[in-house]
Protein backbone atom coordinates (compact mmCIF):
# COMPACT_ATOMS: atom_id res chain seq x y z
CA UNK A 1 0.00 0.00 0.00
CA UNK A 2 1.43 3.32 -1.00
CA UNK A 3 -1.22 5.49 0.56
CA UNK A 4 -3.73 5.34 3.37
CA UNK A 5 -6.99 3.45 3.23
CA UNK A 6 -8.99 6.57 2.50
CA UNK A 7 -8.45 6.52 -1.21
CA UNK A 8 -9.56 2.91 -1.42
CA UNK A 9 -12.71 3.32 0.60
CA UNK A 10 -14.00 6.45 -1.07
CA UNK A 11 -14.95 5.03 -4.44
CA UNK A 12 -17.03 2.36 -2.68
CA UNK A 13 -18.65 4.92 -0.46
CA UNK A 14 -19.38 7.33 -3.29
CA UNK A 15 -21.18 4.62 -5.14
CA UNK A 16 -23.49 4.03 -2.20
CA UNK A 17 -23.84 7.37 -0.52
CA UNK A 18 -26.24 10.09 -1.41
CA UNK A 19 -25.87 12.37 1.54
CA UNK A 20 -22.44 11.77 3.00
CA UNK A 21 -19.72 12.27 0.45
CA UNK A 22 -16.21 11.30 1.52
CA UNK A 23 -17.04 10.01 5.00
CA UNK A 24 -15.03 6.91 5.70
CA UNK A 25 -17.83 4.51 6.33
CA UNK A 26 -17.40 0.74 6.33
CA UNK A 27 -20.09 -0.95 4.28
CA UNK A 28 -21.68 -2.65 7.28
CA UNK A 29 -22.26 0.72 8.93
CA UNK A 30 -24.07 1.94 5.88
CA UNK A 31 -27.61 1.09 6.98
CA UNK A 32 -27.17 2.99 10.21
CA UNK A 33 -25.71 5.92 8.34
CA UNK A 34 -28.47 6.12 5.79
CA UNK A 35 -31.02 6.21 8.59
CA UNK A 36 -29.08 9.00 10.20
CA UNK A 37 -28.76 10.96 6.99
CA UNK A 38 -32.55 11.00 6.71
CA UNK A 39 -32.74 13.17 9.80
CA UNK A 40 -33.32 16.80 8.96
CA UNK A 41 -29.97 18.49 8.45
CA UNK A 42 -29.24 22.05 9.36
CA UNK A 43 -31.01 24.61 7.26
CA UNK A 44 -28.28 26.63 5.51
CA UNK A 45 -30.40 29.80 5.52
CA UNK A 46 -30.93 29.42 9.25
CA UNK A 47 -27.19 28.95 9.88
CA UNK A 48 -26.48 32.06 7.81
CA UNK A 49 -29.07 34.02 9.81
CA UNK A 50 -27.52 32.82 13.10
CA UNK A 51 -24.06 33.84 11.98
CA UNK A 52 -25.31 37.25 10.86
CA UNK A 53 -26.99 37.66 14.24
CA UNK A 54 -23.75 36.86 16.05
CA UNK A 55 -22.03 39.46 13.89
CA UNK A 56 -24.60 42.20 14.37
CA UNK A 57 -25.94 41.63 17.88
CA UNK A 58 -23.20 39.52 19.56
CA UNK A 59 -26.02 37.02 20.12
CA UNK A 60 -24.75 34.26 22.44
CA UNK A 61 -27.82 32.07 21.97
CA UNK A 62 -27.28 32.10 18.21
CA UNK A 63 -23.60 31.37 18.80
CA UNK A 64 -24.48 28.31 20.88
CA UNK A 65 -26.59 26.90 18.05
CA UNK A 66 -23.72 27.46 15.61
CA UNK A 67 -21.34 25.83 18.06
CA UNK A 68 -23.52 22.75 18.49
CA UNK A 69 -23.72 22.29 14.74
CA UNK A 70 -20.25 23.26 13.55
CA UNK A 71 -17.76 22.51 16.35
CA UNK A 72 -18.16 18.69 16.03
CA UNK A 73 -17.77 18.99 12.24
CA UNK A 74 -14.67 21.16 12.50
CA UNK A 75 -13.26 18.63 14.98
CA UNK A 76 -14.00 15.85 12.50
CA UNK A 77 -12.26 17.80 9.70
CA UNK A 78 -9.16 18.31 11.86
CA UNK A 79 -9.02 14.65 12.87
CA UNK A 80 -9.16 13.68 9.21
CA UNK A 81 -6.17 15.93 8.56
CA UNK A 82 -4.10 14.16 11.18
CA UNK A 83 -4.67 16.13 14.38
CA UNK A 84 -4.78 13.97 17.51
CA UNK A 85 -7.94 14.11 19.64
CA UNK A 86 -6.64 16.74 22.06
CA UNK A 87 -5.37 19.03 19.30
CA UNK A 88 -8.57 18.63 17.27
CA UNK A 89 -10.62 19.56 20.34
CA UNK A 90 -8.46 22.61 21.10
CA UNK A 91 -8.44 23.83 17.51
CA UNK A 92 -12.18 23.28 17.08
CA UNK A 93 -12.76 25.45 20.16
CA UNK A 94 -10.30 27.99 18.83
CA UNK A 95 -12.05 28.00 15.44
CA UNK A 96 -15.37 28.76 17.12
CA UNK A 97 -13.76 31.63 19.04
CA UNK A 98 -12.56 33.02 15.71
CA UNK A 99 -16.11 32.63 14.37
CA UNK A 100 -17.30 34.75 17.30
CA UNK A 101 -14.62 37.39 16.76
CA UNK A 102 -14.97 37.61 13.01
CA UNK A 103 -18.72 37.15 12.63
CA UNK A 104 -19.09 40.88 11.93
CA UNK A 105 -16.93 40.44 8.81
CA UNK A 106 -19.10 37.60 7.45
CA UNK A 107 -20.74 38.62 4.17
CA UNK A 108 -23.70 36.37 3.33
CA UNK A 109 -23.55 37.57 -0.29
CA UNK A 110 -20.11 35.97 -0.62
CA UNK A 111 -20.47 32.64 1.15
CA UNK A 112 -22.76 30.38 3.12
CA UNK A 113 -22.09 29.93 6.85
CA UNK A 114 -20.59 26.46 6.31
CA UNK A 115 -18.26 27.74 3.57
CA UNK A 116 -17.14 30.66 5.71
CA UNK A 117 -16.51 28.41 8.73
CA UNK A 118 -14.67 25.93 6.51
CA UNK A 119 -12.23 28.70 5.51
CA UNK A 120 -11.64 29.58 9.17
CA UNK A 121 -10.96 25.95 10.08
CA UNK A 122 -8.69 25.54 7.04
CA UNK A 123 -6.62 28.63 7.86
CA UNK A 124 -6.36 27.69 11.51
CA UNK A 125 -5.06 24.21 10.75
CA UNK A 126 -2.50 25.56 8.24
CA UNK A 127 -1.30 27.95 10.93
CA UNK A 128 -1.30 25.43 13.78
CA UNK A 129 -0.48 22.13 12.08
CA UNK A 130 1.74 23.21 9.18
CA UNK A 131 3.18 26.28 10.94
CA UNK A 132 2.86 28.37 7.81
CA UNK A 133 1.00 31.55 7.08
CA UNK A 134 -2.03 31.39 4.84
CA UNK A 135 -1.75 34.32 2.42
CA UNK A 136 -5.17 35.66 1.41
CA UNK A 137 -6.45 38.73 -0.38
CA UNK A 138 -8.26 41.31 1.73
CA UNK A 139 -11.73 42.17 0.36
CA UNK A 140 -11.44 45.64 1.95
CA UNK A 141 -8.08 46.44 0.37
CA UNK A 142 -8.50 49.57 -1.81
CA UNK A 143 -5.91 48.10 -4.22
CA UNK A 144 -8.10 45.04 -4.84
CA UNK A 145 -9.70 45.07 -8.30
CA UNK A 146 -13.42 45.00 -7.44
CA UNK A 147 -15.99 42.48 -8.69
CA UNK A 148 -17.56 43.49 -11.95
CA UNK A 149 -21.23 43.25 -11.09
CA UNK A 150 -22.85 42.74 -7.70
CA UNK A 151 -25.24 39.80 -7.66
CA UNK A 152 -28.67 40.88 -6.48
CA UNK A 153 -29.83 37.38 -5.57
CA UNK A 154 -26.47 36.23 -4.25
CA UNK A 155 -27.73 35.47 -0.77
CA UNK A 156 -30.48 33.22 -2.03
CA UNK A 157 -28.12 31.32 -4.28
CA UNK A 158 -25.36 30.99 -1.64
CA UNK A 159 -27.76 29.48 0.85
CA UNK A 160 -29.24 27.24 -1.76
CA UNK A 161 -25.94 26.08 -3.19
CA UNK A 162 -24.98 23.85 -0.28
CA UNK A 163 -27.51 21.12 -1.06
CA UNK A 164 -26.79 21.26 -4.80
CA UNK A 165 -23.08 21.01 -4.13
CA UNK A 166 -23.42 18.03 -1.84
CA UNK A 167 -25.41 16.27 -4.49
CA UNK A 168 -22.85 17.15 -7.16
CA UNK A 169 -20.00 15.87 -4.96
CA UNK A 170 -21.71 12.50 -4.58
CA UNK A 171 -21.87 12.30 -8.37
CA UNK A 172 -18.16 12.75 -8.98
CA UNK A 173 -16.54 9.69 -10.49
CA UNK A 174 -14.53 7.65 -7.96
CA UNK A 175 -11.33 8.92 -9.60
CA UNK A 176 -12.40 12.54 -9.27
CA UNK A 177 -13.70 12.06 -5.72
CA UNK A 178 -10.39 10.57 -4.69
CA UNK A 179 -8.28 13.53 -5.83
CA UNK A 180 -10.74 16.07 -4.39
CA UNK A 181 -10.62 14.15 -1.12
CA UNK A 182 -6.83 14.16 -1.10
CA UNK A 183 -6.81 17.92 -1.72
CA UNK A 184 -9.25 18.83 1.03
CA UNK A 185 -8.59 16.15 3.66
CA UNK A 186 -5.02 15.06 3.11
CA UNK A 187 -3.36 18.43 2.44
CA UNK A 188 -1.80 17.15 -0.77
CA UNK A 189 -0.72 19.38 -3.67
CA UNK A 190 -1.00 17.97 -7.20
CA UNK A 191 2.44 16.47 -7.47
CA UNK A 192 2.20 14.64 -4.17
CA UNK A 193 -1.17 13.19 -5.17
CA UNK A 194 0.36 12.06 -8.46
CA UNK A 195 3.30 10.40 -6.76
CA UNK A 196 1.16 8.66 -4.11
CA UNK A 197 -1.32 7.34 -6.66
CA UNK A 198 1.45 6.58 -9.11
CA UNK A 199 -0.31 8.63 -11.80
CA UNK A 200 1.03 11.15 -14.30
CA UNK A 201 0.73 14.72 -13.00
CA UNK A 202 -1.46 15.61 -15.99
CA UNK A 203 -3.97 12.92 -15.03
CA UNK A 204 -4.32 14.29 -11.51
CA UNK A 205 -4.78 17.81 -12.87
CA UNK A 206 -7.38 16.75 -15.42
CA UNK A 207 -9.37 14.85 -12.76
CA UNK A 208 -9.40 17.91 -10.53
CA UNK A 209 -10.35 20.08 -13.49
CA UNK A 210 -13.31 17.81 -14.29
CA UNK A 211 -14.36 17.91 -10.63
CA UNK A 212 -14.26 21.72 -10.75
CA UNK A 213 -16.42 21.65 -13.88
CA UNK A 214 -19.01 19.59 -11.99
CA UNK A 215 -18.90 22.01 -9.08
CA UNK A 216 -19.32 24.93 -11.45
CA UNK A 217 -22.31 23.33 -13.15
CA UNK A 218 -23.91 22.54 -9.80
CA UNK A 219 -23.60 26.20 -8.80
CA UNK A 220 -25.22 27.34 -12.01
CA UNK A 221 -22.10 28.94 -13.48
CA UNK A 222 -21.31 28.71 -17.15
CA UNK A 223 -19.16 25.70 -17.92
CA UNK B 1 -6.78 46.62 -18.46
CA UNK B 2 -7.97 43.09 -18.30
CA UNK B 3 -6.07 40.01 -17.25
CA UNK B 4 -5.36 37.54 -20.04
CA UNK B 5 -3.53 34.74 -18.21
CA UNK B 6 -5.09 32.96 -15.23
CA UNK B 7 -4.24 30.09 -12.86
CA UNK B 8 -5.91 26.78 -13.77
CA UNK B 9 -9.14 25.73 -12.09
CA UNK B 10 -7.35 22.78 -10.50
CA UNK B 11 -4.70 25.04 -8.97
CA UNK B 12 -7.42 27.27 -7.51
CA UNK B 13 -9.12 24.17 -6.10
CA UNK B 14 -5.89 23.15 -4.33
CA UNK B 15 -5.51 26.68 -2.99
CA UNK B 16 -9.12 26.66 -1.75
CA UNK B 17 -8.57 23.27 -0.12
CA UNK B 18 -5.52 24.62 1.72
CA UNK B 19 -3.20 22.17 -0.06
CA UNK B 20 -0.83 24.69 -1.65
CA UNK B 21 2.16 25.81 0.41
CA UNK B 22 2.80 29.35 1.60
CA UNK B 23 4.94 30.46 -1.35
CA UNK B 24 2.47 29.18 -3.96
CA UNK B 25 -0.47 30.56 -1.96
CA UNK B 26 1.16 34.00 -1.87
CA UNK B 27 1.40 34.11 -5.66
CA UNK B 28 -2.15 32.80 -6.15
CA UNK B 29 -3.68 35.12 -3.53
CA UNK B 30 -1.94 38.15 -5.03
CA UNK B 31 -3.41 37.23 -8.41
CA UNK B 32 -6.85 36.87 -6.76
CA UNK B 33 -6.61 40.43 -5.42
CA UNK B 34 -6.32 41.62 -9.02
CA UNK B 35 -8.71 39.13 -10.67
CA UNK B 36 -12.44 39.00 -9.84
CA UNK B 37 -12.91 36.07 -12.26
CA UNK B 38 -10.53 33.81 -10.35
CA UNK B 39 -11.99 34.98 -7.02
CA UNK B 40 -15.32 33.61 -8.19
CA UNK B 41 -13.76 30.26 -9.21
CA UNK B 42 -12.03 30.08 -5.81
CA UNK B 43 -15.31 30.89 -4.05
CA UNK B 44 -16.90 27.89 -5.79
CA UNK B 45 -14.11 25.57 -4.67
CA UNK B 46 -14.43 26.92 -1.13
CA UNK B 47 -18.17 26.27 -1.29
CA UNK B 48 -17.27 22.64 -2.05
CA UNK B 49 -15.16 22.75 1.12
CA UNK B 50 -18.19 24.07 2.99
CA UNK B 51 -20.32 21.23 1.63
CA UNK B 52 -17.68 18.70 2.70
CA UNK B 53 -17.55 20.23 6.17
CA UNK B 54 -21.34 20.06 6.34
CA UNK B 55 -21.20 16.38 5.34
CA UNK B 56 -18.42 15.48 7.79
CA UNK B 57 -19.41 12.91 10.41
CA UNK B 58 -19.69 15.02 13.61
CA UNK B 59 -17.25 14.04 16.38
CA UNK B 60 -18.51 14.91 19.87
CA UNK B 61 -16.76 17.80 21.57
CA UNK B 62 -15.53 17.34 25.16
CA UNK B 63 -18.11 17.85 27.90
CA UNK B 64 -17.94 21.50 28.88
CA UNK B 65 -16.40 22.61 25.59
CA UNK B 66 -19.08 25.21 24.95
CA UNK B 67 -18.87 26.58 28.50
CA UNK B 68 -15.15 26.86 28.13
CA UNK B 69 -15.48 28.81 24.88
CA UNK B 70 -18.27 30.94 26.34
CA UNK B 71 -16.00 31.94 29.22
CA UNK B 72 -13.41 33.18 26.71
CA UNK B 73 -15.77 35.24 24.52
CA UNK B 74 -15.37 38.43 26.52
CA UNK B 75 -11.63 38.36 25.88
CA UNK B 76 -12.23 37.94 22.15
CA UNK B 77 -12.97 41.39 20.78
CA UNK B 78 -14.86 41.70 17.52
CA UNK B 79 -12.53 41.82 14.51
CA UNK B 80 -12.89 44.91 12.36
CA UNK B 81 -11.88 45.45 8.75
CA UNK B 82 -8.37 46.87 8.63
CA UNK B 83 -8.12 50.35 7.18
CA UNK B 84 -5.57 50.25 4.38
CA UNK B 85 -4.12 53.04 2.29
CA UNK B 86 -4.19 52.71 -1.50
CA UNK B 87 -0.96 51.24 -2.84
CA UNK B 88 0.55 49.78 -5.99
CA UNK B 89 0.83 46.42 -4.20
CA UNK B 90 -2.28 44.51 -3.13
CA UNK B 91 -2.58 42.31 -0.05
CA UNK B 92 -1.36 39.76 0.83
CA UNK B 93 1.90 40.72 -0.88
CA UNK B 94 2.07 44.17 0.70
CA UNK B 95 2.34 42.71 4.21
CA UNK B 96 5.20 40.49 3.04
CA UNK B 97 7.24 43.35 1.61
CA UNK B 98 6.18 45.85 4.26
CA UNK B 99 4.90 48.52 1.87
CA UNK B 100 5.10 49.50 -1.77
CA UNK B 101 7.53 48.42 -4.45
CA UNK B 102 9.55 51.60 -3.97
CA UNK B 103 12.54 51.54 -1.64
CA UNK B 104 13.04 47.79 -1.56
CA UNK B 105 16.47 46.33 -0.91
CA UNK B 106 16.99 44.61 -4.23
CA UNK B 107 19.89 42.24 -4.70
CA UNK B 108 21.44 42.83 -8.07
CA UNK B 109 22.08 39.56 -9.86
CA UNK B 110 23.47 40.80 -13.11
CA UNK B 111 23.00 43.79 -15.40
CA UNK B 112 19.26 44.31 -15.74
CA UNK B 113 18.09 41.69 -13.20
CA UNK B 114 17.51 42.17 -9.47
CA UNK B 115 16.01 39.86 -6.92
CA UNK B 116 14.39 40.00 -3.47
CA UNK B 117 13.67 36.84 -1.44
CA UNK B 118 10.38 36.80 0.52
CA UNK B 119 9.44 33.32 1.70
CA UNK B 120 11.47 30.17 2.14
CA UNK B 121 9.82 26.98 3.27
CA UNK B 122 11.48 23.67 2.65
CA UNK B 123 12.29 23.49 -1.02
CA UNK B 124 9.94 26.17 -2.27
CA UNK B 125 10.48 29.86 -2.07
CA UNK B 126 8.82 33.07 -3.17
CA UNK B 127 10.70 36.10 -4.37
CA UNK B 128 10.37 39.28 -6.38
CA UNK B 129 12.30 39.57 -9.62
CA UNK B 130 12.83 42.93 -11.32
CA UNK B 131 14.05 43.23 -14.88
CA UNK B 132 14.90 46.51 -16.56
CA UNK B 133 12.95 47.81 -19.58
CA UNK B 134 13.97 45.97 -22.73
CA UNK B 135 16.06 43.41 -20.82
CA UNK B 136 16.30 39.99 -22.40
CA UNK B 137 16.46 37.06 -19.99
CA UNK B 138 18.23 34.31 -21.91
CA UNK B 139 17.00 30.80 -22.47
CA UNK B 140 16.57 29.00 -19.17
CA UNK B 141 15.09 25.74 -18.00
CA UNK B 142 12.77 25.43 -15.00
CA UNK B 143 13.99 22.56 -12.86
CA UNK B 144 10.84 22.58 -10.77
CA UNK B 145 7.36 24.05 -10.94
CA UNK B 146 7.20 27.83 -10.98
CA UNK B 147 4.21 30.14 -10.54
CA UNK B 148 4.48 33.84 -11.21
CA UNK B 149 2.41 37.00 -11.47
CA UNK B 150 3.31 40.37 -12.96
CA UNK B 151 3.06 43.39 -10.62
CA UNK B 152 4.34 46.18 -12.86
CA UNK B 153 5.49 46.45 -16.45
CA UNK B 154 5.33 43.38 -18.64
CA UNK B 155 7.26 40.75 -20.56
CA UNK B 156 6.85 38.52 -23.57
CA UNK B 157 7.83 34.91 -24.11
CA UNK B 158 6.85 32.30 -26.70
CA UNK B 159 3.49 31.76 -24.94
CA UNK B 160 2.35 35.38 -24.98
CA UNK B 161 2.48 38.82 -23.46
CA UNK B 162 2.20 39.18 -19.68
CA UNK B 163 1.16 42.38 -17.91
CA UNK B 164 -0.02 43.40 -14.42
CA UNK B 165 -2.07 40.63 -12.84
CA UNK B 166 -1.19 38.02 -15.48
CA UNK B 167 -0.30 34.62 -14.10
CA UNK B 168 2.10 32.07 -15.56
CA UNK B 169 2.72 28.49 -14.45
CA UNK B 170 5.78 26.70 -15.78
CA UNK B 171 6.43 23.03 -15.21
CA UNK B 172 9.70 21.29 -14.47
CA UNK B 173 11.60 20.93 -17.72
CA UNK B 174 9.96 23.91 -19.45
CA UNK B 175 12.38 26.15 -21.29
CA UNK B 176 11.82 29.75 -22.14
CA UNK B 177 13.40 33.13 -22.64
CA UNK B 178 11.70 36.43 -21.94
CA UNK B 179 11.97 40.02 -23.11
CA UNK B 180 10.87 42.80 -20.79
CA UNK B 181 8.57 45.49 -22.20
CA UNK B 182 10.05 48.89 -22.88
CA UNK B 183 8.91 51.83 -20.76
CA UNK B 184 9.18 50.66 -17.15
CA UNK B 185 10.87 47.89 -15.19
CA UNK B 186 8.94 44.63 -14.88
CA UNK B 187 8.44 43.30 -11.35
CA UNK B 188 7.27 39.72 -11.02
CA UNK B 189 6.30 37.79 -7.88
CA UNK B 190 7.39 34.18 -8.35
CA UNK B 191 7.30 30.91 -6.47
CA UNK B 192 9.83 28.32 -7.50
CA UNK B 193 10.67 24.86 -6.35
CA UNK B 194 14.21 24.72 -7.69
CA UNK B 195 16.77 27.06 -9.20
CA UNK B 196 16.52 27.93 -12.86
CA UNK B 197 19.19 26.49 -15.13
CA UNK B 198 20.53 29.00 -17.60
CA UNK B 199 22.04 27.82 -20.82
CA UNK B 200 25.21 29.81 -20.68
CA UNK B 201 27.36 31.87 -18.43
CA UNK B 202 24.90 32.68 -15.75
CA UNK B 203 24.67 29.36 -13.92
CA UNK B 204 26.97 30.31 -11.09
CA UNK B 205 25.35 33.70 -10.66
CA UNK B 206 21.91 32.21 -10.61
CA UNK B 207 22.93 29.56 -8.12
CA UNK B 208 24.16 32.32 -5.83
CA UNK B 209 21.04 34.34 -6.53
CA UNK B 210 18.82 31.55 -5.27
CA UNK B 211 21.04 30.73 -2.34
CA UNK B 212 21.66 27.15 -3.33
Amino acid sequence: MIHTGAAVVIPVMIAYADCAPFALVPRRAWTRRVAKSMEPTANPAEMTALLASVGKARDKAAFELLFVHFAPRVKSYLLRLGANAALAEDLAQEAMLIVWRKAGLFDPAKASASTWIFTIARNLRIDAMRREKRPEFDPDDPTLVPDEEPQADAQLSRDDESARLRLALTKLSPDQAQVVEMSFFADKPHRQIASELNLPLGTVKSRLRLAMARIRTALGGEA
Amino acid sequence: MSIAHHPSDELLLSYAAGATDEAASLVIATHLALCPICREVTARAEAAGGALLEAAEPVAMDAGAFKSVLSRLEDAPAAKPQARAPSNVPEPLRSYIGGDLDNLHWKKVTEGIAFLPLVKHGKTRAHLVRTEPGAAVGLHTHRGEELSIVLTGGYTDATGHYRRGDFQATAAGDEHSTVTDRGEPCVVLAMSEAPLRFHGLMDALIARWFGF
